[in-house]
């Protein structure tokens, strides 16, 4: 089996060897898998797919079978395996060069390819990205994605448009609309001006916490996340000040390259890497923020993924070392408390947080530092919403079920707002929620604490 | 062993058979193609590899039976598979074999606390049942330490035991009634709950029978209230012989523990290099957790002896854990020992034997002397209370030297615990691996007997086959 071209195609997992030899099979990944538990096929759990790659790698299966391609392709890329892996494998960089193996097999589908050659354009990203505002704009979307007909055909637009309209920011919209239905939080029906019987004074008012005495820090500001959530990037923003960072502006920066490392389209993720490691390496900062899920765990890779990287490779590591979720610079004791909001959330774990970046507490923290926010429990906060990139688009059966759990559990919690640390969850839960014609609203985070600070009237003046 | 050629992949199932299980069971729950079969070629036991002939996947008792009829009337033999966790090769398809999997028969069928019963599929997780009953104050007793993956169906099959089964017992305690499915299809009633007495115990049979009777598709289990109370202590010894010292004491004084494990040294270091690192001191040649639940009032008194007997035996230093969390970590560091051991060496024989608990200190030292002899590493964890040993053979399966000295020193390392009065295996079965050291411990009288039990289920001998029981008498020389 083993020939010429295989060789080639293989070439990333052989690479990655000694990674793939501490699995003893011992199946404890099983039953974290969200495919494996709804498929029952060992083909579609990590130790399943591992032994595929070991397969490959001995050369007892080809790299463009259709065996190989359709589990690792079905894989969501969650990593909900790892932290349960007593032999700490590697699993996330392994499937990364199982994907580029697959990548370098096969064409790869029309709708992906051009996703990937978007996103590795920044002129292409900004109009597509305003293109998509526009239509976002027009407001019709939610309408249309719920008018189409449910069926196979339509799916993809339809679940596409749903997920356009979950990236609106309808916590503020909601906010100031005063829908006042029944069972509608105080939050909303607070207004939107200056709300003065429930602003708490700022329990540090007399810290100077805007003298960035906390570090200098670049913010990552993406792709997806500067062109439809560029209202978290700013919330993200004046939050960091406010806890007395000092945050610079970082020209040259572009899309982090997750998508394209997930796809297997290692070369133009380097690529987008190196551009980024320039960029930022430059701007001589303390921390670089992060505020999608994915994207930061893609930045904290990047030492392994310039590894060989002769030029980038040094630096690459240190702007690894320097990366942090928005989360981690703000949670904790040192983290600055702001007004009362008297909603009840609820918040989904993204798995690039809790499952690559081993980030669980921190995101709640910072929601459960909010004063009056209750904090409701969610089912299997930790289990994959499904997202993964267009996982729900490309695998629509299996994401449209993964999806589904997730919505219902968030219903189940019975809070108006679930938050999520990650653009493509709060789109594929968004999306899912618009969908089942639920009134829940998606936010991240960050969202929450920056209307807090807001109504303390920490940016008053500015 | 680790070194026999990959499988020659057998014949694929004729396409008018393939037609009919799929319509018993759904395209995608038909596997055939010989790419997607690797996935299913080991179990937890990767020394060996066995390609199946086809997986079928069913959902229900009607499909497996409609699924064993089927396969029967073609004359195909049957590999019952859960999880894929077990540690005898016990779930391998060998020869022209279909494995009929239960992991889409993961359902909880009914939960009656008043009886405190529940009845499950065989696929649903074994921890996931003491999580469904926590709401009503009870559990499932028979913990491995697999429990986070492993099924009840395959717990059934190999009568699994765990750490707290010194106190409490094993599997078959447990079990009150189940559904049975016999090669041909017949569908059987074992037991169920207020049947279980009265003639022969068929059930008790059943369980433990390593697939080699039937699938049992519906499982019908006794669960426990919570104990009241639970007190973890760990002490840590600098020499593994006082570590066993220590257990031989705390059982003589008269105390019954629900958990008394040893990890010895090495494995102390493999899990504190993981995720699961529990806070055992890597000086260590010896960690001893020692656990007592029950009414709360007289927890304190136990715990007060055991340090006492613990301190005697040479104990540096004797932590008790102070809240949930501690007693968590202090387990999962225990319990992920054979996952972590990925941690020091890329493959590892897990052998599984029991000694009397009296001779732990001998066999110990024995098995420790076998390693030296072989020049390998051997790491210990295992459930000392009741003289249930693990050690882990470390190896590189691309060295065959090695490997050559693995399968010595395992033989060595089974014939040393049938010699101290033990025997072959405590808890993860005879399967595939074991069937060679069968008559280490049966005389061919016994043998017989249990070939004829077998018979009773499975006349045609399709249940399982090449698993258990020896061939004949040259069946040892079947693996170096």
């Amino acid at each position: 089996m083993k020939n010429k071209s295989d060789t080639a195609l293989a070439a990333a997992l052989w690479a990655q060897e000694d990674r793939l030899a501490p699995c003893v099979h011992c199946g404890f990944c099983l039953p974290a898998c969200p495919t494996y538990v709804r498929l029952g096929d060992e083909n579609d759990s990590p130790r399943g797919r591992l032994h595929l790659m070991r397969a490959v790698v001995e050369g007892r299966l080809a790299p463009d079978s259709q065996a190989f391609q359709t589990h690792i392709d079905r894989c969501l890329g969650c990593r909900a395996c790892e932290p349960v892996c007593p032999s700490s494998v590697a699993y996330g960089v392994l499937l990364e060069a199982a994907r580029e193996s697959v990548f370098r097999a096969r064409k790869t589908p029309f709708a992906a390819r051009t996703l990937l050659a978007v996103f590795s354009s920044g002129v292409l990203t900004r109009w597509s990205m305003l293109l998509a505002r526009i239509v976002r704009g027009l407001g019709f979307a939610g309408f249309a994605a719920r008018s189409l007909p449910r069926g196979r055909t339509f799916h993809p637009v339809r679940f596409g448009l749903a997920m356009l309209e979950a990236s609106r920011g309808r916590l503020r919209l909601e906010q100031s609309s005063d829908s006042g239905a029944a069972g509608a939080s105080d939050y909303r029906a607070a207004g939107s001006a200056a709300p003065s019987g429930s602003v708490a004074a700022p329990s540090h008012g007399e810290t100077p916490w805007k003298d960035g005495s906390r570090g200098r820090v670049a913010m990552l500001r993406g792709c997806v996340q500067a062109g439809l959530f560029a209202r978290v990037n700013d919330a993200s923003e004046r939050v960091l000040r406010a806890n007395g960072y000092q945050v610079v502006e970082v020209r040259g920066q572009g899309c982090c390259g997750a998508l394209h490392t997930h796809a297997g389209d290692a070369v133009r993720a380097r690529e987008l890497a190196r551009a980024n490691v320039r960029a930022l390496a430059a701007a001589d900062v303390d921390f670089v923020a992060v505020n999608a899920a994915g994207c930061g765990a893609a930045l904290k890779e990047y030492g392994h993924l310039l590894e060989a990287d002769e030029e980038c490779g040094e630096a690459a590591a240190a702007l690894a070392d320097s990366t942090r979720d928005i989360s981690e610079l703000i949670a904790g004791e040192a983290g600055r408390v702001g007004a009362p909001l008297p909603a009840r959330v609820t918040y989904d774990a993204a798995c690039h947080l809790c499952h690559a970046q081993g980030l669980r507490e921190e995101p709640l923290m910072l929601l459960e530092a909010i004063p009056e926010l209750v904090v409701l429990p969610l089912r299997d906060a930790e289990e994959c919403c499904g997202g993964a990139g267009i996982y729900g688009i490309t695998h629509a059966e299996l994401g449209g079920e993964i999806g589904a759990d997730k919505i219902s559990a968030v219903v189940e919690t019975g809070a108006e707002i679930v938050a999520t640390g990650n653009p493509g969850c709060m789109m594929q839960i968004g999306a899912g929620l618009i969908l089942d014609e639920s009134d829940v609203i998606t936010c991240h985070p960050v969202e929450l604490l920056d209307e807090s600070y807001r109504r303390a009237g920490f940016y008053d003046g500015r | 062993m680790a070194d026999e050629p990959p499988s020659i992949l057998p014949d694929p199932l004729t396409k008018e058979l393939r037609d009919r299980l799929c319509g018993v069971v759904g395209d995608a729950w038909v596997i055939v193609d010989a790419d997607r079969l690797l996935a299913y070629e080991s179990d937890g036991l990767t020394a060996y590899r066995r390609t199946p002939r086809a997986v079928v996947l069913p959902k229900s008792t009607d499909e497996v039976s409609h699924v064993l009829s089927i396969l029967s009337q073609e004359g195909i033999p049957v590999v019952p598979r859960g999880a894929g966790t077990g540690l005898s090769g016990g779930a391998l398809a060998d020869g022209d074999a279909v494995v009929v999997g239960t992991a889409r028969m993961t359902s909880m069928l009914s939960l009656d606390p008043d009886n405190r019963l529940a009845r499950v599929q065989p696929g649903m997780i074994n921890a996931n049942l003491t999580k469904a009953a926590e709401p009503f104050g009870l559990y499932y007793a028979p913990d491995p330490s697999s429990q986070s993956a492993c099924t009840l169906g395959g717990n059934v099959a190999e009568n699994s035991g765990g750490p707290h089964c010194l106190k409490y017992g094993v599997t078959t305690r447990y079990v009150t009634g189940l559904t049975v499915v016999t090669y041909d299809g017949e569908i059987v009633e074992l037991g169920g709950f207020g049947r279980e007495r009265g003639g022969y115990d068929l059930l008790g049979v059943f369980v433990g029978s390593e697939g080699c009777f039937g699938i049992a598709t519906e499982i019908e289990v006794r669960l426990l209230p919570k104990p009241e109370g639970v007190r973890t202590l760990l002490a840590i010894f600098d020499r593994l012989e006082d570590a066993g010292t220590a257990v031989t004491e705390i059982m003589a004084e008269g105390l019954l523990p629900a958990a008394l494990e040893i990890i010895d040294g090495p494995t102390i270091r493999a899990v504190e290099a993981s995720v699961f690192a529990a806070g055992y001191p890597t000086d260590a040649e010896a960690a001893l957790v020692v656990e007592f639940d029950g009414i709360e009032a007289g927890l304190a008194g136990d715990v007060e002896r055991a340090v006492a007997q613990c301190s005697r035996a040479g104990a540096r230093e004797v932590r008790t854990a102070d809240s949930a969390e501690e007693r968590l970590a202090l387990w999962s560091g225990r319990k992920k020992a054979f996952g972590a051991m990925g941690q020091i060496a890329n493959d590892l024989m897990v052998q599984d034997g029991t000694v009397p608990r009296s001779k732990l200190t001998e066999v110990l030292g024995r098995i420790s002397e076998i390693g030296a002899r072989y020049d390998l590493t051997i790491a210990n964890v295992f459930h000392a209370g009741d003289g249930n040993l693990h050690p882990n053979l470390l190896f590189d399966r691309s060295n065959e030297d090695e490997v050559a000295r693995v399968n010595r020193a395992s033989k060595e390392i089974m014939a040393v615990c049938v010699e101290a009065g033990g025997t072959i295996t405590g808890e993860h079965g005879v399967g595939l691996d074991k069937r060679r050291y069968m008559s280490l411990v049966h005389g061919p009288d016994e043998l017989d007997a249990m070939r004829r039990i077998k018979w009773v289920f499975d006349p045609l001998g399709r249940m399982n086959p090449g698993k258990v029981l020896p061939d004949g008498p040259d069946d040892g020389k079947e693996a170096p």
